[in-house]
């Protein structure tokens, strides 16, 4: 079979166009390629207007806010770049900014890890996986309200699971969310233990995808365990680590649920959150149009990680070995 | 494939299981420590929800009596019965599996057709169509809720199923994201033997790209569907009427400003679980595929 060009077209790839002198049959292409567009199109639209209508829209009335002083209520006012010039002389915002970053860096790292171990776990044919799978993903499918208020009470310094545990070793814990060091911490640590699960479900996708005729093929040359995942499974899940980094960190950054439940952005600013300052701009002091400008900021800030990702995965990513 | 690979293939399948009962023996250590780790794994995951579920079996004058790790005393199931008889919870129940089924089927079929169009069909502007796609992930929908809930206002759409549904269920970039990266993993010498055989972008898609993405599918399903379960500001906005009332907010509303009914919110949230449980269970044998793919050789 002849070896067809990988460059994602249809341009001369449709076999049954190259005759024997491989002279391409010009007019041929051309429509092939216009119904093959046509069809593209076909089917991006539902979603495409779906996105058009309430995404886009809503996204670029938020530009538009920004350029505004708006108290949700009555008429806005015009202000031009007044709001971005606060915002970037404030405090506060770089303080939200440099929190957020460091919320990610707290959670993505150890939550990838875990959850790329679970899943190497529970592909094996380990009796009982099924189950396994089912409880790991439980933490994942709790409402946020309840389970931020349990977590409360397992960080509650005196009555507390956790200080209760670590009492039974002698160690004092701190004072956990009402500490300045410990608060972003312990609400990393709950985002890990609710998304790690949910986070294993994609490697668990991911693996069933690899033929195992490749670890077969590698076993018949010889190699280890821990040469197999990193020559086999590790580029071939390259994909699916794209897909869980981008995705994650996007939603990291924007974490607001478990900051609103368990501190509310305390103690002092000690977990305020971009995404939670922009709630409190918008909802609680009614300057929506600042608010705008802080989501505008933070969306930059994500366009610009995840062009970086975008780079590092380019030459990194293999999506298939044929 | 020939009846003779078929048995070369089916003896080669029996030599191999031997083989690896084998193997499995030598590996009993591993076993062990793989176990320990699920184990403990398991411990952490699910000891809030044992939390939970005492504070949801206590009656309410022995929730600030003592400390939350109290045993229930008695242990009583009269919250559960509360939640369900006196605050209406079954037709919560009702309105959100309506809302999380719809928007679970759109997802697969126009996410899925998407998804397709970016990875394997080439068309002008394609790549930059996808990171618009991507890009509207990257903006905080706290904001964008304001005007997305005036544009459904100025349609009259508030408090309507469609008003509720309609933003999500024509597929979202997440969804689309997600299977446009399995789809891209799948070998292109499939697809390009059916080409061969005459078969159209349609056949193509239903005949051999849906059957290998079993797994994908069923991982879209199930997020799609917990999501929507879960989802709380959304319904918040747009409904205020007990007809359309999800669960989210339902338990919620057992916070109020003369304090939280802390056991009723508890019972609540193992009701809203459950369901969830006994779906997920379900689905996840799906998110296994056997793997017969010898196709490809």
């Amino acid at each position: 079979m002849q070896r067809i060009r990988q460059d994602g077209g249809q341009s001369t790839a449709g076999v049954a166009v190259m005759d024997r002198s491989g002279a391409v049959k010009g007019r041929r292409l051309f429509k092939a390629e216009r119904v093959l567009a046509l069809q593209a199109y076909a089917f991006l639209l539902p979603s495409f207007l779906g996105l058009l209508v309430f995404s886009l829209i809503p996204i670029v009335a938020v530009a538009v806010i920004s350029f505004f002083n708006w108290g949700l209520i009555g008429q806005p006012t015009f202000v031009g770049l007044k709001n971005y010039s606060l915002m970037f002389g404030s405090s506060s915002f770089w303080h939200s900014l440099l929190l957020t970053l460091y919320y990610v860096l707290l959670n993505i790292p150890m939550q990838t890890v875990f959850a790329l171990l679970l899943a190497l776990l529970l592909n094996q044919k380990l009796p009982g996986r099924g189950f396994f799978r089912t409880l790991f993903v439980v933490p994942w499918m709790a409402t946020a309200v309840a389970m931020g208020i349990v977590w409360q009470w397992v960080f509650d310094p005196q009555y507390g699971t956790l200080n209760t545990f670590l009492s039974l070793f002698h160690i004092t814990g701190p004072a956990w969310l009402s500490s300045t060091a410990w608060a972003m911490p312990s609400i990393a640590a709950v985002n890990i233990w609710q998304y790690t699960g949910y986070n294993m479900l994609f490697f668990l996708a991911g693996l069933q995808g690899i033929p195992p005729d490749f670890y077969e093929a590698a076993s018949l040359d010889g190699a280890g365990p821990v040469q197999k995942f990193f020559t086999i499974t590790l580029p071939l899940l390259s994909p699916t680590m794209f897909f869980v980094l981008v995705t994650d960190i996007i939603g990291s950054a924007q974490v607001f649920d478990t900051v609103y439940v368990m501190t509310q952005g305390g103690p002092g600013n000690a977990t305020t959150v971009l995404n939670f300052t922009i709630f409190q701009q918008a909802f609680e002091f009614f300057h929506a149009g600042y608010a705008s400008a802080l989501s505008m900021a933070l969306f930059a800030l994500l366009l610009i990680v995840t062009l970086i990702q975008v780079l590092f995965f380019r030459s990194r990513t293999i999506y298939d070995l044929s | 494939m020939t009846s003779v690979s078929t048995e070369l293939a089916s003896s080669k399948a029996v030599a191999t299981e031997r083989e690896a009962r084998i193997r499995s023996f030598r590996r009993m250590p591993t076993y062990v420590a793989a176990y320990i780790i699920l184990i403990l794994g398991v411990v952490v995951s699910l000891f809030p929800y044992f939390l939970a579920l005492m504070t949801a079996l206590k009656a309410p004058d022995q929730i600030f009596s003592s400390s939350a790790w109290s045993l229930p005393h008695p242990a009583t199931l009269q919250n559960f019965i509360d939640v369900v008889v006196k605050y209406n919870f079954l037709a919560f129940i009702w309105h959100t599996l309506i809302y999380a089924a719809v928007l679970t089927i759109g997802q697969l079929i126009f996410s899925t057709l998407a998804a397709y169009a970016f990875a394997r069909m080439k068309f002008p502007g394609r790549d930059q169509i996808f990171w618009l796609y991507l890009a509207t992930l990257m903006v905080p929908n706290i904001v964008t809720l304001i005007p997305l809930f005036i544009i459904l206002r100025t349609f009259g759409l508030v408090n309507t199923w469609v008003g509720l549904v309609l933003p999500f269920v024509l597929g979202t970039p997440f969804g689309i994201f997600l299977m446009r990266q399995f789809f891209l993993t799948i070998p292109r010498d499939l697809e390009n033997a059916a080409r061969i055989d005459g078969a159209g972008t349609m056949q193509i898609l239903f005949q051999v790209i849906l059957p290998l993405s079993r797994p994908i599918m069923a991982t879209l399903a199930i997020i799609t569907f917990v999501q929507a379960w879960n989802t709380f500001l959304w319904p918040l906005i747009v409904t205020d009427t007990g007809d359309m009332r999800v669960l989210t907010v339902g338990i919620a509303a057992f916070q109020s400003n003369y304090g939280t009914q802390w056991n009723l919110m508890m019972a609540a949230t193992f009701i809203a679980l459950g369901p969830l449980l006994i779906l997920f269970f379900l689905f996840q044998k799906h998110i296994v595929r056997s793997i017969h793919l010898s196709g490809f050789k």
